[in-house]
């Protein structure tokens, strides 16, 4: 015999699902908080290729664009940076999410393509120490 | 018809359409409006809603190992077979658990679901990665689940309510 959940039977929202509704949104707002996005002056994107880094960029200090080329990637891509930004600007990998994503210019972003299995992170130091550091 | 014959075939078919609907989903990607990596519609999780419904915790198990195994099968590898795993089997056990909750309704239900399949992606992409780097993605990711969660809701309760039970049919 067919168990009937009552949960199943119901043919409105409930109450209870604005809860579910509202515990998840505050979840992801609590993890937003917990990553913390800081700015800064300083922006570096690392690149790394199944855990070693392979290449590392001062995105604030890049004065024109700069392309590398990932042939040793299972699926090899493009990454394309610009002072300020970064993207994968090809890929030959199936999803292409990773050049979906577009270009990254906060400290704090990724740019992931799984099937490769890089990673591309933009970290940032809060420049706030800039006016104690003048020598 | 006995009735495990007739059981296996409902398993058979819904296997089929879960496959279906995560190929014609594929078709048109939701990433391309907004890209996030992992961003679905879950319409194949609807599925396993009807199964965990009207069938058994069991047989909803059976349907989705089966739907993973043969959809990456059939355009996948073995990366994307472990996403869709933890992913699947994360959102089936939240599922059920939330089926049980008698303040709910299948809105509720999908949208916990939507979440705990994100969050499996997510645990999956990090255990890839071995890092946290992909956490980053699982907030904008919860948030849309809350969409896509009311979406296969509100369609897994019409098609509670409008398919009839295994009882119901008269072979």
């Amino acid at each position: 015999m067919t168990v009937r959940w009552s949960a199943a039977d119901r043919r409105r929202p409930t109450p209870g699902d604005l809860l579910v509704a509202l515990l998840v949104a505050a979840a992801a707002v609590a993890l937003l908080l917990g990553l913390g996005q800081e700015g800064g002056n300083f922006l570096t994107a690392s690149v790394v290729l199944d855990g070693e880094t392979i290449a590392q960029y001062d995105l604030a200090a890049l004065t024109g664009p700069v392309t590398l080329e990932v042939e040793g990637a299972a699926y090899p891509l493009t990454i394309q940076a610009e002072p300020g930004r970064i993207r994968i600007a090809e890929s030959s990998c199936p999803g292409q999410d990773c050049v979906h994503t577009g270009w990254a210019s906060r400290a704090g972003q990724q740019i992931i393509c799984l099937p490769n299995r890089l990673v591309i992170s933009l970290e940032g130091r809060v420049s706030n120490e800039v006016d104690a550091v003048t020598s | 018809m006995t009735t495990s014959l007739r059981r296996l075939t409902r398993c058979a078919v819904l296997t089929a359409l879960a496959l279906a609907l995560s190929v014609a989903e594929g078709l048109v990607p939701l990433t391309i409006l907004f890209p996030l990596p992992g961003l679905r519609l879950g319409l194949a999780n609807l599925v396993t809603v009807y199964a965990l419904c009207r069938l058994s915790g069991r047989e909803a198990l059976l349907i989705l190992v089966a739907r993973c195994l043969l959809g990456n099968l059939l355009g996948g590898n073995l990366m994307a077979l472990a996403f869709s795993l933890t992913g699947g089997l994360l959102a089936l056990g939240v599922m059920a658990l939330l089926l049980r909750v008698s303040v709910l309704s299948l809105f509720g239900v999908s949208i916990g679901g939507a979440a705990a399949h994100n969050t499996g992606q997510i645990l999956a992409a990090m255990a890839v990665l071995g890092g946290r780097a992909p956490l980053v993605y699982l907030p904008p990711l919860l948030l849309c689940s809350l969409v896509t969660g009311a979406v296969t809701g509100g369609v897994s309760m019409l098609l509670v309510h409008r398919v009839p039970a295994l009882g119901d049919i008269k072979s």
